[in-house]
């Protein structure tokens, strides 16, 4: 069963040069359970699309669209009927921990504030967050509490700010680059925490990342997107091993170990996005057809893919 | 491989009573990618300091040759007058590209600034050298009248590398130079860099604590193990 489904969602700021479209016509479900990532590069759409899910986006965005969670629609609720999901039934982990710490509280009373919000008392509270400390892999809680956010390393950073989104133990957790800046050993870490936060607490898991790597080792499904808008979605092992769209297969072979082949020019401005398929200015293979025509999702070899050339095979 | 153009001896370095550097040694030739590896806190980055002057190191010597002859000068026993005229020859580009730029100047301005600073070139001449060095870096020309906050990391990176090469440096530390893009972006600027070095004959100190990348980019690796260097790879 699906926890949530998007449906069409449009997302549009506007600026003095135009209307800047971040996001066009994202579809995905993430079913109960399940690892769902998003992966793409910066300014693809991906974090907008994570934000929109609990309407963090600025005031001047307009959005259109569906998104429904454990079967409300979000877009049509209050915000104090919002107010009871964000934190609670979906919690995010936001990109840079650093800057998303309070850097004049010691870490024990950021995460103190989470429990006085659920109203349960600071020593039952302090107990339950420094059992989830341990069990996310901060050894010597105690000590930790007692530091502020700048004596901790990135990797543990990242580590509390986990604690304090699965302190409410969500049904949904929106993790948004946790492995960007961080060093290998760190990544590592990551990599382990988010096995175990899987594993034991059977969370379903929204993870946008542009490192490929982490969505193969934790996605069970991922959807690749590009200029605001979805290009290829399927089995995460499937799309990392044996990708379908030109832009998915561009993207692995700009891996180091796939021989760091850059993908040649920019992405489109979102101001004035190009006729036809956003990609075919790039794409090797494009032809006439790709430049007049904007390409729909398809069904093909078990997934879905948003390319001409595979609409006519 | 042709001639030194940085030699660095029995580097020592402490703030306080961390050693942080102990007994660096190494040389880089011209045209040359030395690869720089290690773990956070080995003293990558204080290496890379170091060399250009951004550091005192408590000992040591740090030569840079003048390109094709072998007359060296120490960079630690000159005057800061003397160190200055040779500071153009010796860049450095740093990890956080967002923070590299002035947040209140035009991008545009920002790339000229160096060699408004360094040579006497007039009005028209900056902005055709300019236009040039945008061209070479793939920067289009929209993007020039642009805040650096309105520009994403990999087009802010080739800004950075514009302003570094403006003075046609012998010698360019790259401090982490990708870390904070995308492996496409990241693909696009290593590749942007080893086209530069192919043109210019720059030689360049790759920091990286990504061993795939170095292992793509360079001719050599030094590993950095708790501020000592414990082997040099050829490859």
């Amino acid at each position: 069963m699906s926890l949530l489904e998007v449906k069409d969602l449009f997302v549009e700021f506007p600026s003095m040069e135009g209307s800047v479209k971040a996001v066009s016509r994202v579809a995905f479900d993430v079913k109960e359970g399940e690892t769902f990532g998003i992966i793409g590069e910066s300014g693809s759409g991906k974090s907008v699309v994570g934000l929109s899910l609990l309407r963090l986006l600025p005031a001047n965005a307009r959005i259109s669209g569906n998104i429904c969670f454990a079967g409300k629609d979000l877009f049509s609720l209050s915000p104090s009927e919002l107010r009871e999901i964000r934190g609670k039934r979906i919690s995010l982990m936001p990109q840079n921990p650093a800057g998303t710490l309070n850097p004049t509280l010691k870490n024990g009373l950021q995460i103190a504030e989470v429990f006085e919000r659920r109203r349960i008392g600071k020593s039952e509270g302090m107990q339950k967050a420094l059992s989830l400390m341990k069990k996310l892999f901060l050894r010597n809680p105690e000590k930790i509490c007692a530091f502020y956010p700048h004596q901790l390393s990135g990797g543990m950073q990242q580590r509390l700010i986990a604690t304090i989104s699965l302190s409410f133990e969500p049904e949904l957790l929106i993790a948004d680059e946790p492995t960007k800046g961080l060093d290998p050993e760190a990544r590592e870490g990551t990599v382990e925490l988010f096995m175990k936060i899987k594993r034991e607490y059977g969370k379903t898991l929204l993870l946008i990342t542009h490192d490929l790597n982490l969505a193969y080792e934790i996605c069970d499904r991922v959807a690749v997107m590009y200029a605001g808008e979805i290009v290829e979605l399927d089995k995460a092992s499937k799309v990392l091993q044996s990708p379908s769209h030109p832009y998915t297969k561009g993207l692995l072979q700009a891996q180091p170990r796939n021989g760091l082949i850059p993908l040649g020019g920019q992405s489109p401005s979102r101001i004035k996005l190009p006729e036809g398929c956003f990609f075919h200015e790039r794409c090797r293979h494009a032809n006439i057809e790709c430049s007049k025509l904007h390409p729909e999702m398809i069904n093909y070899n078990g997934g879905r893919v948003r390319c001409h050339l595979l609409s006519l095979r | 491989m042709s001639s030194s153009i940085l030699t660095v001896n029995e580097l020592e370095m402490s703030f306080e009573t961390v050693e942080v550097l102990k007994n660096v040694s190494f040389s880089v030739a011209a045209g040359e990618t030395l690869g720089l590896f290690g773990k956070s806190g080995s003293g990558k980055t204080t290496l890379g300091r170091c060399i250009v002057g951004l550091e005192k190191p408590s000992a040591g010597e740090i030569f840079i040759y003048k390109k094709n002859t072998q007359t060296k000068q120490n960079t630690l026993n000159m005057s800061r007058r003397e160190f200055r005229k040779l500071r153009p020859k010796i860049q450095m580009i740093f990890q956080h590209p967002e923070t590299s730029l002035d947040p209140r100047m035009k991008v545009f301005e920002s790339l000229i600034e160096p060699l408004r600073l360094h040579t006497d070139l007039e009005r028209a001449d900056l902005i055709k050298r300019g236009e040039e060095l945008a061209k070479l870096t793939g920067l289009l020309p929209e993007l020039l009248a642009r805040y650096p906050n309105q520009l994403s990391g990999g087009e802010i990176q080739r800004v950075v590398l514009a302003r570094i090469m403006s003075l046609s440096p012998d010698f360019v530390v790259a401090d982490e130079p990708t870390s904070m893009l995308d492996a496409s972006v990241q693909a696009q600027i290593l590749r942007l860099m080893q086209k530069i070095q192919r043109e210019n004959g720059v030689s360049y100190l790759l920091i990286s604590h990504d061993l795939e990348v170095l292992k793509k980019v360079c001719n050599r690796i030094a590993y950095l193990e708790n501020g000592t260097i414990s082997s040099i790879e050829e490859l």
